[in-house]
Formats: structure tokens, sequence, C-alpha cells
């Protein structure tokens, strides 16, 4: 079958040099020209205007990551240990929330979280906001806010490819290293999480990128004080200030980041493919 | 993996379920209030549900999102197979650069892919352009059209692009568990290479087609950001609807369309999971003493799903397809069919939807109705080619700027009747001298929006903007123009000032108040919620936004500081380039007559031009709600004379100025 | 070697009311070569389980070294595990698979460097140590879960059908190896094995099990000479097993013509199964047979020939020497000794003819047994 059905590689690839590799020049040859046209490094030198907001990016696309990671590992160890039944209803109970708008769902929280939401009513209704001495909390248009923005709609993303890998696990690997004398933490700690990194590596990229470079939930809970690189390239296309060659730029670099952290996770993990899988 | 169960696992999972599910149960039971509030629970009401369905711009975002989903799917189920095929048969050496190539898709950050996507179909766009240009010239046989645009082929094709990558990952690691010799053997017994496809790979590698397609489709539905830079204006996906509400207020209609969405995927799920369940039970009745009991679970689970997924899946498969086909002839039928269409771009609640359908039935021309979030915003989209529209709003400085950059037309005043009804206070104002472009829709002004609740006594100044005892409390406007021109106001310079230094010092009073911790955050029309819902006490918007959250909070009060402030017209503008005039004309015409300027006012509280309409207004009123209109009501619609004196309008500021905005505006906090 | 070192005692497991091991007791000595031996689901592995720790009996009791050992955990007891399909870590090279009980007892470095590579020469691995898991070949990847298992000096070592996954000759090769190293190191080993000849090659003792009870316990010529009723005759080498009555001590029944044979100790009359071993049977001309019949078919085995046999419409075969064509009338010869009779048991009847437990028929056991079991490991 081999050699025949080779050539149904043609179109797919015509295909993918048209809306794949074309846009990408694309962008790059943006990012280098200015508006008349000429070569300029003019867009990668204004990017320090925003330093601040690649700084923000990272560290709070860090955070969610980290948090991502401890609470979706434990979670994916959980399920991978239930029965099947189980398993597949708390699958379908992961994957289901995808089906409602990720903005409707955002928008969902800007009411729990609002001074008067529904967060500070219960405090109130218990008494904790007097005892604290403070009218309401400040949850919203914080940084926390948009952490757990990111958080709640990333998290699946950690908790499956996690799973998939522990499921997967052969459960004879934990029994040998039982019987080698090995107690449960060990055999977390030697066996289960080190078979397991490919599945983290995978977790790890597929919240880290879509939160680096979000945007929209860092206006609905940032309250546009919380600006991300995501909202910043918007910006320069559909945004308040247009400048695509900046927004050009900006983007390069963000796949830039994604190409190396994709490098580390190939390097790290053989899962060439299966990582993306849900 | 196996172990024993623990409370723990389950107890985190239960936590985290919880924490996954609580917005979406809100969401859910808010979609059954009587009220519009998401936060305060006003009955139960079904009213959302019937309003849904006559709604038809979500109606028809639901539609196209549906529609673009399933035949993203179905193209690139197929697509995915075949190509997945293709690299599994080419040599290692090719293979892996290419899998590479074809994931960058899934990998990528979504508003990277959309980006791009952008680029290149405004580019796409420009060379069809000039290739257009130059067939038509050389012959007359064939005329091509020259304006390409964003829309739902644009949308199609991102959706297509992204989710043939997510079929591929599923298809391959079947072909590669698939004995190698299968398709020899199947050809040796006498197959074509399409015999061996569709009886011998096909079957083998369905489940991986089966979810390679229900991700794509999972994807399609849920993609935002891709769509939002490639469907253009005139197409909506509901994502763009609800992102376009959410900056203001998502109409619990939204809440309904999800909360049915959401049934319809949970009774399939449960569905599916009742007839794998018994489909198992029989299976473990059969499987027998091998293996101890914690192996065997897992693996009749994965040997039972491939038994029973089959019948139900292929119907599944099934009902999908017909969907597609149903759904591109009606697409077709309505292409083919299509009436005369105006494109219109305004603001948010910036006009009574009833005139709409009104417009609609008396002339026969469909709108396009979308919004902008500010002029800046519209600028953008201009620019990057996102926006197909006839007529637009915008406000008078960047009407100044679009036809200085030559980007709007100039109206045929013949054809615009209502015209006559214009004030002259409203004619010929700076921003169109000679009025040649400009019919005047409504005009407001700026002020101070607060509640009386929340600040100790009537605000009059400016300087409860800067106030460090407001501390938290305040929202600033976001954007530059606004911001900065509060400062210049507070200041007492002029707003349309381009003395660097007095900029400089209007951003210090701007910089010390944030970093004193004034600001709760910088919010345009998010506005409405956050100052409805009393989780702010100062803002500064508009005198018509202020009428309508006074609707759903009746502390809040409105001032146009002592300062002075900006007022400001919003006039209908036709686009250069724009694909339908005639029916363009006939819009402004429309919105310009003396009933449609009422019906607007009394429901967007902006001030109107037309002259009639302002005289009979309070008759009006009077008749729609049996009572008296309130002077003071009246006089924040149509700001008397006395205040507009200390009001200045915004010109269109130089070049240098403008950059000196964006670069303040940056070092203020991005 | 007699010393008692573990001892089950009436263990019953059961999952979903479904009975796996029946009331079973059993008792392994120090340094023994213990073996058990049945077709698939017949508890074997089960019982191994309940030994390892990985299993905890419904009821009934396990003593290792005449301490109760039931709630111990697997990396408490002194026994090591050769699983099924080896689980060595793929994460980890041959050095780091064979250190790693080792590490988790926190031994020095270098007493594990030591002990490592001692054991790899023991396996004939030397040289391997910094090869991955995946760059091995069957038998390879095999001696190493051998060694991993035996460097933490275990008192006993668990084998799980250890040679299933490798060929024929790779097979005879390790069987004599793991005795080697059984006897080299002075380990009690319990395998596990449906292969008969497997079972008789190596060990010391034969535990003979089906449908979670123990047939026969015995040395391998014990199992062979003496099987205990029709299922272990079957199931130990090929065997044909007629109805017979003993008539009295020394003398059975079979076709309505008396025998002479060794066993007795039954009562008079007694209808009784008679088991004659194939190469028991001497083929004579047919007036010198103590049975006549007509061959039916012949099959070339090398050494010998296969010779199917009909007598009055029941098949024997004979493993015999002389070739005797298809069709030949010939005669039989079988000595006193050739005769096993046994009781009548459950298992009567239930392997007519020459039929015999081979290999193929527990795959198709299999099978059946688990439906797709293999290909629905990667579904997603």
């Amino acid at each position: 079958m081999r050699n025949k059905s080779s050539r149904f590689a043609i179109p797919y690839v015509i295909w993918m040099a048209l809306l794949v590799v074309a846009p990408i020049v694309l962008m790059v040859v943006y990012a280098f020209t200015s508006e008349s046209g000429s070569f300029t490094l003019d867009s990668f030198a204004s990017m320090g205007d925003y330093l601040s907001v690649f700084t923000r990016s990272f560290e709070l696309a860090l955070i969610a990551t980290l948090i991502c990671l401890l609470i979706g590992y434990p979670v994916a160890y959980a399920m991978a240990k239930e029965g099947p039944r189980f398993q597949r209803l708390s699958m379908a109970l992961i994957m289901l929330p995808m089906w409602i708008n990720f903005l409707l769902r955002t928008y969902a929280w800007m009411s729990i979280l609002e001074n008067n939401g529904l967060l500070n009513q219960f405090f109130r209704a218990i008494g904790l906001l007097r005892l604290l001495g403070v009218d309401h909390l400040s949850l919203i248009r914080t940084q926390g806010a948009v952490v757990l923005g990111m958080v709640y709609n990333y998290l699946p993303f950690m908790i499956l490819p996690i799973y998939s890998v522990l499921v997967k696990l052969d459960g004879s690997l934990m029994e040998a290293a039982r019987d080698l004398g090995a107690n449960s933490l060990a055999v977390f700690r030697k066996v289960v999480f080190p078979l397991s990194l490919p599945g983290v590596l995978s977790g790890v990229t597929m919240v880290f990128v879509p939160s680096v470079s979000t945007f929209a939930i860092s206006r609905l809970l940032g309250g546009g004080t919380q600006m991300m690189l995501g909202d910043l390239i918007e910006q320069q296309f559909l945004g308040g200030s247009y400048d695509p060659h900046l927004g050009a730029a900006i983007s390069m670099v963000m796949m830039v980041i994604v190409v190396v952290c994709m490098a580390l996770m190939t390097h790290f993990g053989e899962g060439e493919e299966q990582a993306v899988v849900l | 993996m196996k172990g024993k169960r623990n409370g723990a696992g389950r107890l985190l999972m239960a936590l985290v379920f919880l924490f996954l599910y609580a917005p979406i149960f809100l969401l859910i039971i808010f979609s059954f209030n009587a009220g519009n509030s998401s936060a305060v629970w006003q009955g139960f009401s079904l009213d959302w549900y019937v309003k849904l369905f006559q709604d038809r711009l979500v109606m028809e975002s639901v539609y196209t999102t549906l529609l673009v989903s399933i035949l993203a799917t179905a193209i690139s189920t197929v697509a995915g197979v075949f190509a997945a095929i293709g690299l599994f048969g080419l040599k290692r050496r090719w293979r892996s650069p290419l899998m590479s190539v074809s994931n960058i898709p899934t990998v990528n950050a979504d508003i990277v892919t959309g980006v791009s996507l952008c680029l290149l179909f405004a580019a796409v766009f420009q060379g069809w352009g000039a290739f257009a240009r130059w067939f038509n010239s050389i012959q007359s046989a064939v005329a091509l059209p020259t304006r390409l645009t964003l829309g739902f082929t644009t949308l199609l094709l991102a959706h297509i692009a992204f989710d043939i990558p997510y079929v591929i990952l599923n298809v391959s690691p079947r072909l590669r568990q698939m004995d190698k010799n299968l398709i020899d053997a199947a050809q040796d017994l006498g197959c074509t290479w399409f015999q061996a496809f569709w009886r011998v790979i096909l079957p083998e590698i369905k489940p991986g087609v089966v979810s390679g397609a229900l991700i794509a489709f999972t994807m399609s539905v849920d993609d935002f950001v891709i769509s939002y830079f490639t469907a253009g204006s005139a197409t909506s996906t509901l994502s763009m609807t609800i992102y376009g509400m959410t900056k203001k207020r998502v109409s619990p209609e939204i809440n309904a369309v999800s909360t049915l969405l959401f049934g319809v995927v949970l009774v399939l799920l449960i569905l599916s999971n009742v007839l794998e369940l018994r489909q198992e039970k029989l299976a473990q009745r059969k499987s027998a003493l091998q293996n101890p009991a914690e192996y065997r679970p897992v693996r009749s689970h994965s040997a039972a799903p491939k038994v029973t997924k089959a019948p139900w899946f292929r119907r599944a498969v099934a009902v999908v397809s017909v969907f597609a086909l149903v759904g591109s002839v009606w697409a077709l039928a309505s292409v083919a069919g299509s009436q005369p269409v105006v494109n219109v771009c305004s603001w948010g609640e910036y006009i009574d939807t009833d005139l709409i359908t009104q417009f609609e039935e008396e002339t026969g021309i469909r709108v396009n109705y979308q919004t902008a979030e500010s002029n800046e915003v519209l600028y953008s989209l201009l620019k990057s080619g996102g926006g197909d529209y006839d007529v637009i709003v915008p406000s008078d400085y960047m009407i100044s700027q679009l036809i200085e950059e030559d980007m709007l037309a100039p109206l045929d005043y013949s054809k615009i009747p209502n015209f006559s009804l214009i004030d002259d206070q409203f004619k010929n104002l700076p921003y169109d001298p000679d009025n040649r472009y400009t019919v005047p829709y409504a005009w407001g002004t700026l002020g101070i929006i607060y509640n009386t609740t929340m600040v100790d006594g009537p605000i009059d100044s400016w300087s409860a903007m800067f106030d460090p005892a407001n501390a938290g409390q305040v929202l600033l406007i976001n954007n530059s123009r606004d911001a900065l021109g509060i400062a210049l106001m507070y200041l007492g310079y002029s707003v349309n000032t381009t003395d660097g230094g007095e900029l400089q010092e209007a951003y210090q009073l701007l910089a010390d108040a944030a970093a004193q911790g004034v600001y709760q955050g910088k919010v345009m029309d998010e506005v409405y919620q956050t100052m409805e819902g009393g989780n702010a006490a100062i803002a500064t918007y508009y005198a018509g936004d202020y009428l309508t959250m006074l609707e759903n909070n009746e502390d809040l009060a409105f001032v146009v500081p002592k300062e002075g402030s900006n007022w400001f017209v919003d006039a209908m503008c036709m686009l250069k380039n724009a694909r339908h005039p005639e029916e363009a004309h006939a819009w402004i015409n429309f919105m310009a007559s003396t009933d449609s300027c009422l019906a607007n006012l009394d429901y967007i509280w902006y001030g109107t031009a037309n002259r009639e309409a302002i005289e009979a207004y309070p008759a009006y009123y009077e008749e729609l709600y049996g009572e008296e209109l309130d002077q003071e009501t009246f006089d924040i619609i149509q700001t008397p004379p006395e205040v507009l004196e200390r009001c200045e309008m915004y010109l269109v500021l130089p070049k240098e100025t403008r950059d000196l905005y964006k670069k303040l505006w940056i070092s203020l906090g991005v | 070697m007699s010393k008692e070192l573990i001892r089950l005692s009436d263990c019953v497991v059961k999952f979903d009311d479904e009975i796996i091991l029946d009331h079973l007791n059993l008792h392994i000595n120090d340094k023994e070569f213990l073996t058990l031996l049945g077709p698939s689901g017949c508890g074997k592995t089960t019982t191994l389980r309940i030994i390892g720790g990985f299993l905890t009996p419904t009821s009934g009791d396990v003593f290792f070294d005449g301490q109760r050992i039931n709630d111990v955990p697997p990396y408490k007891r002194q026994v090591n595990t050769v699983f099924q399909k080896y689980a060595l870590f793929p994460h980890l090279n041959v050095y780091e698979n064979v250190a790693f009980g080792l590490r988790i007892a926190k031994v020095p470095d270098g007493e594990v460097r030591q002990r490592v590579t001692e054991m790899l020469e023991i396996v004939n691995l030397k040289g391997f140590e910094k090869r991955p898991i995946s760059a091995l070949s069957g038998g390879q990847q095999q001696r190493v879960a051998i060694a991993r298992a035996l460097v933490n000096r275990p008192k006993v070592l668990l084998l799980d059908e250890p040679l299933g996954a490798l060929d024929m000759r790779l097979r005879k090769d390790m069987q004599a190896e793991l005795k080697r190293i059984q006897q080299e190191l002075g380990i009690t080993f319990v395998y596990v094995t449906h292969d008969q000849e497997e079972a008789l090659a190596m060990s010391d003792t034969v535990v003979v099990m089906d449908g979670g009870l123990i047939q026969q316990i015995g040395t391998p010529e014990d199992i062979y000479n003496e099987p205990k009723n029709a299922f272990v005759a079957d199931f130990i080498g090929e065997s044909n097993i007629l109805d017979g009555v003993m008539r009295a001590d020394g003398v059975v029944e079979i076709f309505n013509r008396r025998f002479q044979c060794l066993d007795g100790g039954f009562p008079p009359d007694a209808p009784v199964d008679v088991v004659i071993r194939p190469e028991d049977v001497d083929i004579v001309s047919e007036d010198q047979g103590q049975l006549k019949g007509t061959v039916t078919q012949v099959t070339f085995k090398g050494v010998h020939y296969d010779t199917i046999v009909d007598f009055y419409g029941f098949k024997w075969l004979i493993q015999t020497t002389d070739y005797c064509p298809v069709g030949s009338r010939i005669g039989i010869k079988i000595d006193p000794d050739g005769f096993h009779v046994m009781g009548k048991s459950a298992y009567s009847g239930l392997f007519g003819d020459y039929s015999s437990y081979s290999e193929e028929y527990d795959e198709i056991g299999d099978a059946t047994m688990e439906p797709g079991g293999e290909d629905g490991e990667d579904e997603e």
C-alpha cells in the first residue's frame, strides 16, 4: 500500500503550503517590514514598550500552568485508578464544558467574582466580610482572577493528556516495582511519574501556549488592566491601535516560544503524536 | 493503571467538577431568570427561550456556527483520512517533517493562526483585486468581482485548516497499528485499491476516524479566536456574537441557547453511555477466569466500545452527513436567491432593533447589523479589511480622519430627503465643514456616572476621577482620547491640545491616580454590568448610556462636570468601496426620519439632530408611558445650550500627537 | 531441602461470585522448584499472585516461614516476581532496571554496582548495562527480568509464564538456564506454566491444577506415570484413556479382554479409567497381538511414527519406530507396567479417543474467553 497511497499526500502538501506555511511566511514578512514595504526592525524595537505585557503574560501563564499541573495531575491519577465506568463518566464530564462557549463560561465567572457577585454575597452572608471588616473582597479585575480564568479554561487540557498516559500504563510495571520493594510513594516517584512525563509535558504545553496567548479572558476578568500578549496582538489587528506589522512581530515572537516549547517536549518525551490526541 | 479507589481522589475529583461546573450551572439557572441580570434572581420564566427564537442575530450566528462546524468537520474528515493515508505511505524521511508542519495549527497559539490566516486572506484578496481589474480591462465578456472580503468562505477554510490536523492525529496511530499486509491481502484477493480502502482500511481505522471527526467538530464549535480573525464582519459565529455581547451585557438569550446546546450534548452522551454499559455487562458476563478482577474491567472496557460504538456512531455519522448536505444546499439556495443587503456597523446598544425589522419590511433590503467597540476598533477593522460595511457611524474626530485618508464616499443628498429635517446646529460641523459625507445619527456628552449610595455627596468635578479617597471604586474609560481628555479638562486645557507638555501633565495626573490604586479597571461597555451591579462607584461614560443604566439601578447619577466636557456627534457615513450604495442611502434616509429618530431616541437615550423629533419627543413620551417626561432626564438626553457651552468637540489630531497619545497610553499600563 | 517455607491454607478467591480458587491447600519447601501447571483459568496465576502479595484471598491464610502474611504488602515480602511480559521499566536502561530494587532498599552504590554486575553475569548479559530496554530481544529482556528479581536475593522467586513469549529454541535454552540458576543460587522457584513439557523438565514438584482445584501434586515422574485422574493423564503427555473394569488386583478388562497390570486396591468389578501411553504399546504381527486393529493414519514425527490404529471403532495413538502402512492389520502387545488404572472421576469420558490437551486448544480457549482483548488496548 505504501507507494500507491503516498499520492494522497500531494494534495495535502499543497494545502499545507497554502494554508499553513504561506500565512506564517507572510506573518514573518510583515514583522520585518514597515508600512511602506521596506525592511525594518522597528516593530521589534517598539516591542520594548510592551515589555510589561510580556513579563506579565509569562508570569501569569506560568502560574496558571503550575496550578493546572498541581490540580490536574492528582485528578488524572485518581481518574486512572477508577473503574472503567467511572472513568468514562469523568472523561465525559471533563469534555462536556467545552461545549459551552468559553467566553460564556468566563463571563459567568464575572458574575461570581464581582464585588457584589455571588462569592462576595456568600461571604457576606456567612459574616466573613464583617469579620474582616471590609465591604467586599476584590476578586475581579485582579491578576488572580485572570489566573483563575486560565486555570478554569485550560485545566481539562492538563488532565486529559496525563490521564491518557496514566491509564495506558502497564499495571504490571507498578506491581513489579512493589515487588522489588517500593512502597506506594516510591512506586509513584520512580515509576509512575517518570513514565507519565510525556503526558505531563504535553499537558504543560497545551496549557501554557493558550494561556500565554490568551485574549478575552484577561479582558473579562482582568478588567482591562491585565493586558496579555493575546490582547496586545488583537489590538494591533482588530483593536484600538492598528499596526499589523507590530502585531505580526509579536505573533512571530509567540510562535518562536511555541516552537521552543515543542522542541523541549519532543526532546524529553518520544510521544511525537499521541500527545495532542485527546 | 489500577489500584484501590480512594476517598481522597474522589473528593478531589468532586471538587474539580464543582469548579468546572459551577459557572455552567449558574449560566443554566439564569437562563430561566425573569430579569436580565446574571447575578440577581428575579423569578422563573421561559421568556429568554422565546426571545431567543425571535432574535435573528443570535439564531443566525447559531446557524452559522453549526453550518461551518458541520461542513468543516465533514470536509476535513474526508480530507484528513486521505492525507493521513498519504503521509503514512511516504518514507519516514519525508513523513516526519511533513507531520511536523501538519501539526503546526494544533500547537500554535490560536491567535497566531488566526492572525496569520487573516494576513494571508488580505494578501490574496489584494492580489485577486489587481488580477480582476486587469482581467476586466482586457476583455468585457466576463466581469470578475474586484473586491473580495472575509466571510463564510474564509471562515470555512480556516476551520478546515485547523480541523484536518486533528483528524490526521487520530487516524495515524490506527494506520500504524494496522497490519501492513492487510491491504496487500485485499488486493491479492482481487480488490482494486479503492475497494481495499473501503472494505479493509476504513473499517480498520474507523475508531480513529470517528474520534477525529468528533474532536474536529468540538474544536470548530468551541473556536472563537480563529473565527474572530477570519470571519470578517458580515459573518458571525455564536462565539463572536457572544464576544460582542460580553463587552456590554450578555443577553440571557445566550444562556438559553447554551443551555439548549448543553442539553443536547448531555442527552447524546448519556445515550451512548447507557448503550455501552449494557454491552459491557454482556461482555463482562462472558469474560472469564483468566485475569484477576482489577485488570479485567479495563480490558473489557477497551474491547466493548469497539463492538457497541460501531452501529451507534454509524448512525451519528449518517445524521451528521445528512445535516451537512441539507445545510450546504440551504446555503447555496440562500446565496442564489440573494436579496438586496446593506451592511451597517454601529455601536453596541445604539439602535432600537425594531427599526431594523421595520426597514426590512418596508424596503425588502436585508440589514446586516454589526457593532464595533470604539472608533479606534472600527478604524482597525476597516484597515485590516475585516470590515465589509456600507454604512458606518463613527464619531466626529474619526470622521475627519477617515475623510483625510479618503476612505469615505460623498453622499448623494438627493437620495436623503430627510436630511432637511436635521437642525442647522448639527450641519457643517468642523469634522465635515461642507457637509458632503455625513448625516448626524445621535449626539451626546461625556460625563461622570456615579452611584449615590457609594459616594459622599454629589460629584460635580472631574477631580473625583483622581481622588485617592475613591481608591478602587473608579472605572477609567478604556480609550486614550477620552481618558487623557478627562485629565486635560480637569487641568483646564483643551481636549484638542497638541502641546506635548500639557499632555504629559495630563498623563502624570492619570499615572499618579493609577499608582494610588484609584482605578478598579479600565472598561468600555463592561461599564454597564459593573455600574448596574453596584460593583464600582464612579465611572466616566456617555450620557445616553447612563440613562440605560439608570433603568437597572436607580441609585446612579450623571453629571457633566463643571470644568466642562466633550460633546460628540456620531454621524452616518458611507464607505468609499461600499458595495451597496443604493441600499446605504436608503438606510441613512430611513434612520434620519422623524419616526426613526423618535423611536431611537426613546430607546438609546442619546440626543437626536432631527428638529421635528426633538420637538415631538415630550409628547411622544407621554403618549407612550402615560406620564410626563422628566425635564432632568430630557436635559441629559438633549443637553441644554448652557451646559453644551462648557463642552468641546474632539477634533482630529495630527499624527505626532496621535503617536504621543499612543505612547502615553502604553506607559499608563498595558 | 525439606523445610517448609510457604503454606497456603484453605485459600478461596472469588470475583463477583465466581470461584477462582476453591479451598486450596499447598505447601512449598525451601529450595524447591515447584511448578503450577494447568490450562488457562485454572487458578495457577491467582495462586502465584497470592504468594506475591498482589492479591489477598477472600478467605484462608498464607504463611511464610510460619508467619501469617495475608496483610503484608508485596514490597515487604521476601519474594520477587518475574512477570509474564517482564514488566521492565521502559524509562530505565538495563543496569537501572536491575538496580531498581537495590536502590529502593537504599543499598550503597558500590554494592549495587557489584551485585548488579554479578547478576548480569549470571544471566549472561554482561556488557548490556547501558542498553535501553527497547533495544533488547525477547530472550534478553527475559534475562533482565530474572536478574532484576534475583538481585534482591529473595527467598522465593515467582515466575509467571516467563518463557511464554519466546520461541521454541530459546525456550529450551532458557529452561536449562533457569534450572541452572535455581540450583546455583539455591532459591525456591515457584513457576507457573501451561506447558507440561516445561513443567516436567524443570520441576522438583509439579502441581496440576484445573478449575481452581489442585488435581495432583507430585514429582514429574509421579505425575506422568501415575496420573490421578483422566484430566491429569490427558494434560500431561498424550495418552489413550479407555473405559475398563477392574476384575481383580492386577487384572483389568478392556474391550472384554483381560490384561495383566500392576495396579490394585480397587473393589472387584469396579469401573475404572485405563491410561495407556502411546509409547508403551508395541506393534506385533496380527496373530501375536493381544488386540487386533487396522492402521488408519500414519504421521512421521522424526524419532517415531504417530500411528493411529482403529480397535473396534475406538482409535488409539501409538508411537512406534516401526512403519506400518495405512490399511494394514496389526496386533499390539502391552506390558503389565504399560497399564495405568485410575478410579472414575468427574473427568472420565471427557477425553475420548487419543485426544490430548494441546496448546492449540489452549489458545482457542483463550480466544473465546477474551474477545478482542489484545487489539483493543490502544483505545483512546
